[in-house]
């Protein structure tokens, strides 16, 4: 061997050495990277999770120490792993950057140095031949390549799309006033009105046998909120300090087919609320596609009939004195919302609508009007729409499209809780303790001179709102009295004393009221200028919330169950 | 023999033809590109209002430490006690605990300045873009605490990774003299 | 004291009509009795824009100086250094975005998106080095692109790739260019970016499987030279076609061609190409029939790729996020999908209506209806074209550089015996005049 031959075969012995060296450190970097990928894709969520888990067990254990100082060390701990991962990733990358070229080169140099000469191969190779097999090989390859592309062509064409049906976009993103005149779709039904589109209800039950009762389920969370239904779905509100669910139940089974949480703001100190009032007295509210509810926290939600819940909102704790009860209305797609608050002076009142779809703000009309507990009525007066709202000292209508006031009538006072209904043609209007009022909706402006039609003023409910059948309009005082007066001039034409205490609204089905008083027991009687009553049926449970009507059936929130009563079919 | 000529004379000025429009081509797209330019160039930014706070800025960036960070805005702040975008929901007690603090890399500076105010402050260094704060600022809060992609640390790829991931579409490319879209008081929908 | 009013001194009520969820001002900004000052947001500056003009300025100093090693010069390590040099600039000093690659889709958006605004840097990446190589052949490829530069670096033992193979493959590489341009100009997508295997590497960062993929390809580029350039690069689709109109061509010998045949494996990239033989005596026959089929071919590939294109518009457009989120949105509305996701909650707090969604959606399919056909019959356009040109008989009397596939790396100059001659003439020149 040369003296050239082993130098050159020194360098190549040492290249080689030096890439293996290298190849080496560079495994040893790749492998040191990937395990602090590990660690952070891995690891690093698994102590999250853990933590996280141990949070929430520190937050029911508040007085454990050792917890404590566990929950600290582990947060500590994850924050100082992540900045050491971060570092330790930037400076392998670096450490292997730096050996894979000193691979490189000394790879290079080694296949250099090691290289054989070119040598052109013996032989004679024919050249034609060779050049036509390569031709047809390369034109099969690319025969083949195109192939293998149309096939995947054809997989993505057979693995179909989503089709949009057009049948979508022509519903409505609501159900118009007619569609709701069959249903139950708030609180005392369509227009707050209390009378149930159907007269085949059952007339008598008893819920302690479980005759005429079709299904009882039992309720999660308590409420006075009045059940809300939509064809085949009954809807209902519970909530206690700590949390707020809406509840929907099988109009047909009675079966809770699912619960939606309504989350809401933190608070310093959990909110106090009026026993009388709990903590979901506003009854849900759905305009056919959604179902609203609202909490005297502030908080609204909407959920559509299938349980997603679309938004959430919190408007603000509410400054009512009893606790904020009014129901929600719906227009359209709106949900509007009587916010009445504070003392009338701070300016704190409003009429809220949001769009039902996504809980944006689509009008809102300050008022300077104190705090009420009466909730809002969307009615049609001489084929135009109307929000009716009462509160101490004013009924005021709004167009419900806009929020802009149409007419108002300073003729109440007190605390108003009934709401107002619409038969007759005339707002009927209550002042507790004191008063009914009759109004004709179609003034503008200040009506209160011109188109308050008559007052009776021997008293009113302060809790219950009036029913009517465009006649007679029968009011329930909350113990032991219902009132009888006559629509076309407010005469009262009878006062009927009646054992018990009352909370839920009395309803008019067909020619037969429904009076359900708080032990559950629900008294019959005629429609007319003289009481009769025709049958009093038992619940066998505690009521405060008022009834709601269906095709066939009656739906009863007691406080612990909801029940429906009917025949079966 | 001239036949041949003649061929080869067609084929090169056909190619000289190809070669000419090519260039032409390659004329037309500077033109365009020249009509419709940014001589500026164009960087990404997130729009605040249009974030849902869902946390993909802190896993998308192509950087292990995401360029997207939390800012605060500080004329839109309410400067609270009970901070929601500082503070886990229902915390134990108002103060700076490891229990009590939402950020999991404890990025959040919160300092007293007077009785009941507390100012909250990013550290960037330590925020990774996991927009915990953003949320409960945005749904609780004004929202003065919100994600905005930092200049210094974003490498401007010609496709971001995160607008990609983006589920509200919040990315958009903006101007690079003007590559911020920062909240204020007057700023409306 | 009344619980309600010590809550609602923490919580306030909305102001103004319009606030809405996000950004609502619930908690008035405090006035300060201190004096305290609100301080400002930072806004760091992104890069200065001069560097934007001085990348467009080296890479015209880069191009212009590779021509001249490779053509005048004629050297391979000269060329190897500039590689390197242009490798560390382009790549790891400036991350390796934006390149000429990249730049195919900027300039596709500007052409169908009259909204989008190019940067002058993109379109100088896009058009200097195309001009380049209409003057000089693949000279960007070859000693400037950093994403070639970093394959070539870790080519060590390279091995022949058949003929076929390579025909076979590049099809993929026009099927990529034509799928970029797709989901660019639809705004859909920049899928060269996301799927860069090497960028990854330059800017230490990036989806854990695309760095998986940079490290696979340059595992195979340890013995497959330049296994992106070759098969998968979509610009280098458009050069290697430009380079055959090119004025200046690489040749391997810088005199003659005496048949010596040492630079038959000279080629890690398969770029060289023997003088033809005969064939045999019935081939041409054959080769005149398969020729006329292919021409009758010609014009059925590519509708048969159109229709294919289009068939897949449903698939190619759910690349498109508004398609992704009206489909989500469709599935959740009509019930075939239970619970929502960040994209369909996020749709729905926009406001917009399902109607509009879907209007949008439908519209994006339709354009991939169209451009998904122009795709497939490209496709189909460029495998047709090449049955026919495979069938056509070649005759090449030397030793030749296959100009669409030599990327100009000067590899070959020392293979050849003239080259030694010249470099030899150069010394004793050089030794001469002092």
């Amino acid at each position: 061997m040369t003296q050239e031959t082993k130098q050159l075969n020194i360098w190549y012995q040492s290249a080689r050495t030096t890439a293996v060296v290298g190849a080496v450190f560079a495994g040893l970097f790749t492998v040191l990277l990937v395990v602090n990928l590990f660690g952070s894709a891995v690891l690093g969520p698994s102590r999250e999770t853990r933590l996280a888990a141990m949070q929430h067990q520190a937050q029911k254990d508040p007085t454990n120490e050792t917890l404590l100082s566990e929950v600290r060390r582990l947060d500590l701990k994850i924050r100082q792993d992540r900045l050491w991962r971060l570092d330790f990733a930037e400076r392998t990358a670096f450490a292997l950057l730096g050996s894979v070229i000193v691979l490189l080169i000394a790879g290079k140099i080694a296949y250099d140095l090691g290289k054989e000469p070119p040598r052109p191969q013996h032989g004679t190779t024919d050249r034609g031949e060779m050049q036509v097999r390569e031709g047809r090989q390369a034109r099969w390859a690319v025969a083949g390549g195109l192939a293998v592309l149309a096939v995947g062509m054809t997989l993505l064409g057979m693995m179909g799309h989503v089709r949009f049906a057009q049948a979508q976009d022509a519903e409505p993103p609501f159900a118009s006033m007619q569609d709701k005149q069959g249903q139950w779709p708030r609180f005392r039904g369509p227009g707050g009105a209390g009378v149930s589109a159907y007269a085949n209800i059952a007339t008598s039950w008893n819920g302690k046998t479980g005759e005429g009762i079709l299904w009882k389920t039992a309720v999660p969370m308590p409420g006075r909120n009045s059940p809300v239904v939509w064809k085949d779905r009954v809807f209902l509100v519970g909530a206690d300090p700590n949390a707020r669910k809406v509840y929907c139940f099988d109009a047909r089974s009675g079966r809770l087919q699912w619960t939606g949480d309504v989350p809401t703001v933190p608070v310093e100190e959990p909110l106090e609320l009026m026993e009388d009032t709990g903590y979901a007295a506003c009854t849900a509210a759905t305009d056919g596609r959604r179902i609203y509810a609202i909490f005297p926290t502030g908080d609204v939600a909407a959920f559509d009939f299938n349980g997603r819940r679309l938004w959430h909102k919190n408007l603000g704790m509410p400054d009512s004195a009893y606790g904020y009860a009014a129901s929600l209305e719906t227009y359209e797609k709106l949900v509007i919302i009587q916010y009445d608050q504070g003392d009338g002076s701070e300016g704190k009142s409003k009429v809220i609508a949001l769009d039902g779809t996504n809980g944006r703000v689509a009008w809102e009309t300050k008022r300077d009007l104190p705090n009420s507990w009466s909730s809002p009525v969307v009615v049609e007066v001489e084929g135009k729409p109307q929000l009716i709202t009462v509160a101490d000292p004013n009924v005021v209508a709004y167009n419900p499209a806009d929020g802009k006031e149409i007419w108002r009538a300073e003729c109440l006072g007190g605390d108003v809780a009934p709401s107002p209904i619409y038969a007759g043609g005339l707002i009927l209007a209550i002042e507790p303790y004191a008063q009914l009022v009759g109004i004709k909706p179609t003034g503008q402006g200040d009506v209160s001179k011109t188109h308050v039609v008559w007052k009776m003023e021997e008293g009113g409910p302060d809790i219950c709102s009036p029913v009517s059948d465009g006649t007679y309009v029968y009011l329930l005082e909350s113990a032991d009295l219902l009132i009888c007066c006559r629509i076309e001039d407010g005469h009262k034409l009878y006062e009927q004393k009646i054992k018990g205490d009352f909370r839920a609204s009395p309803s008019i089905v067909g020619d037969k009221l429904y009076i359900l008083d708080m032990k559950g027991v629900m008294r019959i009687a005629q429609v007319g200028p003289e009481y009769k009553e025709l049958g009093k049926c038992e619940l066998g449970e505690e009521c405060f919330a008022s009834p709601a009507f269906a095709d066939g059936r009656m739906y009863i929130r007691g406080v612990e169950h909801l029940y429906c009563i009917g025949k079966a079919q | 023999m001239a036949d041949k000529q003649e061929n080869v004379t067609r084929r090169k000025f056909l190619r000289d033809g190809l070669w000419g429009g090519c260039l032409a081509g390659a004329g037309a797209v500077a033109g365009l590109s020249v009509a419709r330019n940014n001589r500026d160039n164009l960087v990404w930014q997130i729009d605040p209002y249009k974030c849902i706070a869902c946390g993909n800025c802190a896993t998308y960036c192509v950087l292990e430490d995401s360029a997207v960070k939390c800012v605060q805005a500080y004329a839109m702040c309410g400067y609270c006690d009970l901070c929601t975008g500082y503070l886990v929901p229902e915390p134990k007690a108002l103060d700076t605990a490891a229990e009590n603090a939402l950020c999991p890399t404890g990025a959040i500076k919160r300092t007293y300045i007077e009785d009941p105010y507390y100012e909250y402050t990013i550290d960037e260094a330590l925020c990774n873009g996991c927009a915990k704060c953003v949320k409960g600022c945005m749904v609780f809060g004004n929202g003065s605490l919100y994600l905005q992609v930092r200049h210094d640390r974003c490498k401007n790829c010609n496709e971001c990774a995160i607008a990609a991931a983006c589920p509200s579409q919040a990315f958009k490319r903006v101007p690079a003299d003007q590559p911020y879209l920062l909240k204020g008081m007057d700023r409306k929908e | 004291m009344n619980p309600f009013v010590h809550i609602a001194a923490f919580l306030t009520v909305l102001l103004a009509a319009g606030a809405e969820t996000q950004g609502e001002i619930r908690f008035p900004p405090p006035e300060f009795e201190t004096g305290y000052q609100f301080p400002e947001t930072t806004t760091p500056a992104p890069q200065a824009v001069w560097r934007e003009y001085l990348d467009a300025g080296v890479l015209v100093f880069a191009l212009l100086l590779a021509s001249h090693l490779v053509f005048v010069r004629r050297s391979r390590r000269a060329a190897f250094v500039l590689m390197i040099a242009a490798l560390l600039y382009f790549g790891f000093v400036r991350d390796g975005c934006i390149c000429p690659i990249g730049a195919i889709q900027n300039v596709t958006l500007t052409v169908f998106d009259s909204s989008y605004a190019i940067p002058i840097a993109a379109a100088v990446f896009f058009v200097v080095p195309l001009v380049f190589t209409l003057f000089c052949g693949r000279v960007f490829c070859g000693a400037v692109c950093p994403l070639g530069a970093i394959q070539d670096a870790v080519l060590i033992h390279p091995v022949t790739v058949p003929r076929w193979l390579e025909s076979g493959l590049r099809l993929l590489a026009y099927a990529y260019l034509g799928a970029a341009v797709l989901f660019a100009a639809t705004g859909s997508a920049f899928i060269i970016c996301r799927y860069d295997p090497f960028v990854g590497f330059f800017r230490m960062g990036g989806n854990w499987n695309i760095l998986l993929v940079g490290v696979c390809l340059l595992l195979i580029g340890l013995f497959i030279g330049r296994p992106y350039c070759r098969f998968l690069c979509p610009y280098g689709v458009i050069l290697r076609n430009l380079s055959r109109l090119s004025k200046r061509r690489v040749t391997i010998t810088p005199s003659e061609c005496i048949q010596c045949r040492l630079c038959e494996n000279a080629c890690p990239f398969g770029a060289i190409r023997e003088p033809t033989g005969d064939w045999p005596e019935g081939e041409y026959k054959i080769a005149k029939r398969r020729l006329a089929l292919f021409l009758v071919l010609l014009p059925i590939l590519p509708a048969g790729g159109a229709w294919g294109g289009y068939a897949s518009r449903g698939q190619l457009a759910r690349v498109n996020p508004r398609v992704r989120t009206a489909e989500r949105v469709y599935l959740e509305e009509t019930g075939q999908v239970e619970g929502t996701t960040d994209v369909s909650d996020a749709f729905r707090a926009t406001g917009q209506t399902t109607q509009v969604l879907y209007a949008d959606a439908t519209e994006i399919r339709d354009r991939f209806g169209v451009g998904g056909a122009l795709l497939g019959g490209f496709v189909g356009l460029i495998a047709g074209g090449k049955l026919v040109v495979l069938s056509v008989r070649r005759r090449r009397t030397e030793y030749e550089a296959d100009p669409a596939s030599c990327l100009a790396c000067a590899r070959c100059y020392r293979a050849c015996p003239k080259e030694h001659e010249r470099i030899k003439k150069n010394k004793e020149a050089a030794a001469r005049h002092r």
